[in-house]
């Protein structure tokens, strides 16, 4: 028997996930804004046509929040000075960061599912009972696998972030500013380079709308891959900080 | 292959040199003391061993390998560091549910350790609840989850009570007693003088002094004489002449590695008449002053 296998930290990693409020604390923020988004925008609006109604559902709201649970999961290690324990109950450093960011990215497509579901459930019949456009089980199940991959790429993002800047406030604000100013920015100035924004545009492809231009967005399997893209980078960056780095 | 062996270690962080050609060993059964100044590089050789720091040369190994190549770490070391820290949202027992799951360890194993630390009645409050204590056997259950064949304890009995101390002096003794190897670093000298065999002691990075602590306390030479007298000028310049080594501590001397009767023979050959003549071993405080002095952190200043 050889080191802890990838199963073993897995199985850790989301036990330390079910044995804290945080995973809970962002399910139930999430979905309180998520529903409180949808009812709104359900009952402040005419009606929607069919492309519209679909866009109801899509994964704006819980973005950030999955974003965020990423980052505690190893700046919360640093914030909490618990990356010591962890190092020393899993040395091989490099597995560690794999099995956080598969956990991660598990957590956040549940997450997902999670405010999904809600406010698929919750929205429908409020479409329904205000006798505006619905949206067909295809394409409910459509939009919620595009959210949960979207989610699980997130997790894993946000995983890589926090293990790079380490201090899980700056990482927090940092991803806010990209996601609120940067890339929109970039979208109204140089729209074909923005498409391959990580947090905003590249999910935007996957989901298959372009809110801030008339331009396509790219399309769904070019923005996985420069999602993954995007995570490969950043895993690589971390992986070799967190491998050299003394914990003094 | 010794359970513990440093080799030549050296870590220098910049162009600052924590540790400089360390080497020693420790071994089952044995409770060490490892000693130093503040900034001696204690914490430092520490972490080199345990993986958490990459030493510029040489090496820290158990039973010959790295930490990061043991099989179930936990199982070959329990460490206790002395920023031990928990997620103050967590549970101390799934905080040790957590480990015994990474370190494949039966969960039957979480209810043990919390019952040998006394901390089974509060192991289901958070974390964050804990006094200074508790935190504290909440890392000594998380270093003996493994049942491991070394410890490594830093600073072990801070925060703990007089009845904690004592129970953490029975504890070590135990673990060696039962053929394990245990290395303390500690700040408080006459603890560690109760619990230890052996002491390392070392100071800005280097090897000090090692071995038995009857050996250490005495010098290198062994044992000592205190031996107070009228003239002890005369006396101390006799014992200069005979190429003996002493300290002064007031009114006495405290001859090194010379026995009672020698210095009894000095003084008689000098016709110095003396008050008192006995054999004693130097205070682990005064042995470590002694190796360490001029050579640790900033000297401290005059009590008002």
């Amino acid at each position: 028997m050889g080191h802890a296998g990838m199963s073993t930290l897995l199985r850790a990693e989301l036990l330390k996930l079910r044995t804290t409020r945080t995973f809970f604390a962002l399910v139930a923020a999430a979905l309180l804004l998520s529903l409180v988004i949808v009812v709104l925008i359900v009952l402040l609006t005419d009606n929607f046509d069919k492309q519209e109604a679909r866009e109801i559902f899509t994964s704006d709201f819980s973005a950030l929040f999955i974003l965020v649970l990423g980052i505690m999961g190893l700046a919360g290690e640093w914030r909490h000075r618990t990356i010591t324990g962890t190092i020393l109950a899993a040395p091989e450093r490099l597995r560690l960061l794999v099995a956080k960011v598969l956990a991660y990215g598990a957590a956040g497509a549940l997450l997902s599912l999670i405010v999904t579901v809600a406010i698929m459930a919750v929205g429908s019949l409020l479409l329904s009972i205000e006798d505006k456009t619905t949206v067909g089980i295809s394409d409910l199940a459509d939009v919620l696998w595009r959210n949960l991959l979207i989610a699980a790429l997130l997790g894993a993002l946000g995983v890589c972030v926090g293990g790079l800047v380490r201090n899980q406030v700056v990482a927090i604000v940092a991803v806010l500013i990209v996601s609120f100013v940067v890339e929109p920015t970039l979208a109204g100035v140089a729209p074909e380079v923005a498409k391959y924004g990580p947090l905003l545009n590249a999910p935007n492809g996957i989901i298959g709308i372009n809110p801030f231009s008339e331009d396509e967005p790219l399309d769904e399997v070019a923005a996985v891959l420069v999602m993954l893209g995007w995570i490969g980078v950043l895993f690589a960056l971390t992986a070799q900080t967190l491998r050299r780095r003394d914990l003094v | 292959m010794a359970p513990v062996e440093i080799q030549d270690l050296t870590k220098r962080f910049g162009s600052v040199e924590a540790v400089k050609d360390l080497s020693f060993e420790i071994e089952p059964g044995r409770v060490t003391g490892f000693l130093g100044p503040n900034g001696a590089g204690k914490s430092t050789t520490l972490r080199a061993l345990l993986g958490l720091v990459r030493p510029t040369a040489g090496s820290a190994t158990f039973d010959g390998r790295h930490y990061e190549q043991l099989e179930r770490p936990g199982t070959h070391v329990g460490a206790v560091l002395e920023d031990a820290a928990f997620h103050p949202g967590r549970s101390g027992r799934n905080h040790l549910r957590v480990l015994a799951v990474t370190g494949d360890h039966p969960q039957s194993r979480v209810e043990e350790v919390l019952g040998i630390v006394g901390l089974t009645d509060a192991a289901d409050r958070p974390a964050k609840g804990y006094s200074m204590g508790m935190r504290q056997r909440l890392a000594i259950a998380s270093a003996l989850l493994g049942d491991p064949q070394v410890l490594i304890l830093d600073e072990p009995t801070n925060g703990l009570d007089p009845p904690g101390i004592a129970w953490m002096r029975d504890l070590v003794r135990g673990q060696a007693g039962e053929g394990r190897a245990v290395l303390i670093s500690s700040h408080l000298l006459a603890e560690v003088a109760q619990s230890v065999d052996d002491v390392v002691i070392i100071a800005k990075g280097r090897l000090r002094a090692q071995g038995t602590l009857e050996r250490v306390l005495g010098g290198d030479e062994g044992a000592s004489t205190e031996v107070r007298a009228g003239e002890i000028e005369r006396l101390a310049q006799a014992l200069e002449a005979a190429g003996h080594r002493y300290e002064r501590a007031g009114e006495a001397l405290l001859v090194l590695g010379v026995a009672p009767e020698q210095v009894g023979e000095l003084a008689a050959a000098q016709r110095v008449a003396l008050r008192y003549l006995a054999p004693r071993a130097r205070s682990l405080e005064a042995a470590f002053l002694a190796l360490t002095a001029d050579e640790g952190a900033p000297a401290w200043g005059t009590p008002a």
